[in-house]
């Protein structure tokens, strides 16, 4: 506090440390990863590959670039289509049950709907189980969220792949997963912040914790958790395309494929389908989330 | 809203809640999507449940102990020792270069949004920075400035609408294997992510500085430097934290590509069909990722208090 009553920030302010460790931080992984800035420089053969891919740019393909097409192939702007089309699906359909894993883990993993409830309701079956019971569910359902989200949805994906190989269902369980353990915390995030005046009146004209919770918390958690969701939707959509690397029928698989036969021109009509399939899905979930939390 | 009985009172607020036809339309469409993907899509469940698969599943449950454990009764001191050289031969490297990746990744993401959100904001990139337009500037000044605008948030959802891995990939045949690949993949998304965000953040400061300081004769640069920066910082700094959770994820799972960071030796691992150390390693990123998460929310923890 200044003399003159205005208030100063503390001295040596948490942005001066912060950045301070940061710029530690950089040095440290700096050394560590042996870096040099003459590996930044490309090989010969990287260069004139990146002039070769870069150059087709502006001139995607708009017919298989390949030397031999075997019968039947599909047009490649089909094959294009057709992939979109699977990137949406296997994204709409992992979404689908990421939205009932976050909110019943987020339900599970919330403790604003039996913790604050008045001593009447610690006698009896129910009070035991609510001492007992409730406690140990809500602290395995936050620890399962954990583990659900700290393992990256390509990581999930190998395990599926070494566990059961390839199956379109493991593409949907590998996405569902981690994005369902993301908005069960958020979830249950937003619902613990949202604002506590109409919980408080519930409660005071005697409602239940279970009756405040979702007449009073989640209907005040709502707007946020629309944004969310549909903000989700959009990542979704970019992992599900990624996950086309390891053989699912996505974008990414495509990518790959014509990448590593150098059809450059091939590489660039996916990369457009991806941009325009995100860009698109990016407009429609900004003109959502704005309007909801106007 | 006076007069009526209590029912009669919620059925009018109920009628006057709010509705918006278009967030309707898109939860109904969102909703329809996902169903019809349930039946568009190629769901085999009986081929997930089929003698081979499940005998997939019994190889990998088997494979997954530990591999000095297999075949005899489970010891938590074998377990300890495999573990640990598991950890000392490769898993510390590892999760080093795996942080020094996320790390450099997203401070070098941070300096170049600060750069590329200023040509991006609104308020900032036109004839009359924080300020109304005035009557009688020149048509090719307005256009000018627009199209640096433009192209500047062109450039920005390119940047952040290619995944970090499929970047990565396309990197990865110019730089070859060396973390520069991953440090840039991961640089470019997030700079346009970070440089979105802080072009809405400095569109949306609260305070009268930058135009006070713009009426004076401040240049855009100055206000820059003296006002946008020091006032913006707590917040950009958030999000930069925020992204580096994400980083720290990703800078992982770029290994699979050839880097030696954690995901190499998963990917490894799963080739070998050394589906112990596979888990072991995974396991592992899960560390890596909740030190990364403890690190980030105390730091943004601070901020907010210090704010």
């Amino acid at each position: 506090m200044a003399a003159d009553g205005i208030r100063t920030p503390n001295p040596v302010g948490v942005r001066v440390i912060l950045i301070t460790s940061g710029v530690v931080a950089c040095a440290l992984a700096w050394g560590a990863l042996g870096l040099g800035l003459s590996d930044l420089v490309p090989t010969s053969g990287g260069l004139s590959l990146a002039g070769r891919f870069f150059a087709r740019a502006f001139s995607p393909a708009w017919q298989s670039e390949a030397r031999f097409v075997p019968d039947g192939t599909p047009p490649l702007l089909e094959v294009a289509f057709e992939a979109t089309l699977q990137t949406l699906i296997l994204g709409a359909a992992a979404m689908s049950l990421a939205l009932v894993l976050g909110l019943a883990l987020g339900f599970a993993a919330s403790s604003a709907w039996w913790s604050g409830a008045g001593p009447e309701s610690r006698r009896g079956v129910y009070g035991m189980l609510r001492r007992s019971f409730l406690p140990f569910l809500c602290g395995a359902s936050r620890l399962l969220i954990v583990v659900m989200r700290s393992v990256h949805e390509l990581l999930w994906a190998v395990l599926f792949l070494a566990a059961v190989g390839l199956n379109d269902l493991a593409a949907v369980f590998a996405l569902a997963i981690p994005y369902g353990g993301v908005l069960a915390k958020i979830f249950s995030e937003l619902v613990d912040e949202a604002p506590r005046e109409s919980a408080r009146s519930l409660r005071g004209l005697g409602a239940s914790g279970l009756q405040t919770y979702w007449f009073a918390l989640i209907p005040r958690a709502l707007p946020d958790m629309v944004a969310y969701g549909f903000y989700r939707f959009e990542c979704i959509l970019r992992s599900s395309a990624v996950l086309g690397f390891f053989g699912f029928p996505t974008l990414g698989l495509y990518i790959r494929q014509s990448f590593n036969a150098t059809n450059y021109g091939e590489v660039w009509t996916f990369l457009y389908a991806l941009l325009i399939l995100v860009v698109a899905a990016d407009a429609w979930s900004g003109a959502v989330r704005k309007r909801v939390l106007a | 809203m006076k007069e009526g009985t209590a029912g009669e009172r919620i059925e009018v607020l109920w009628q006057e809640r709010p509705r918006d036809r278009f967030v309707r339309a898109s939860l109904l469409a969102g909703a329809t999507v996902m169903v019809a993907a349930w039946g568009l899509g190629d769901f085999d469940w009986s081929d997930l449940f089929s003698a081979r698969r499940q005998a997939n599943l019994a190889r990998f449950l088997e494979g997954v102990r530990p591999h000095p454990l297999q075949g005899v009764a489970w010891d938590w001191g074998g377990a300890w020792t495999w573990a640990r050289d598991l950890f000392a031969a490769r898993g510390a490297g590892a999760m080093a270069t795996t942080l020094g990746i996320s790390v450099l990744a997203i401070s070098l993401a941070g300096l170049v949004s600060l750069v590329l959100s200023l040509p991006s904001a609104r308020n900032f990139a036109t004839v009359d920075p924080f300020a109304a337009p005035r009557p009688g500037t020149s048509r090719g000044l307005r256009f000018g400035w627009a199209l640096i605008r433009r192209s500047t948030r062109g450039a920005l959802i390119a940047m952040r609408s290619i995944p970090e891995y499929l970047a990565a990939f396309l990197l990865l045949a110019i730089f070859g294997p060396t973390p520069w690949t991953a440090v840039l993949a991961l640089a470019v998304h997030n700079a346009g992510i970070l440089g979105r965000l802080g072009a809405e953040t400095i569109e949306n400061i609260p305070s009268r500085a930058p135009a006070s300081l713009r009426a004076i004769g401040g240049r855009r640069s100055q206000l820059a430097v003296w006002v946008l920066l020091p006032e913006l910082l707590p917040r950009l700094l958030l999000y930069f934290f925020y992204r580096w959770e994400t980083c720290v994820r990703e800078s992982t799972v770029l290994g699979l590509l050839g880097i030696v960071s954690l995901g190499f030796w998963i990917d490894d691992a799963r080739t070998r069909g050394h589906l112990d150390a596979l888990v072991f390693y995974v396991a592992l990123g899960v560390v890596i990722v909740i030190v990364g998460d403890l690190m980030s929310s105390l730091a943004r923890e601070l901020l907010r208090r210090a704010d």
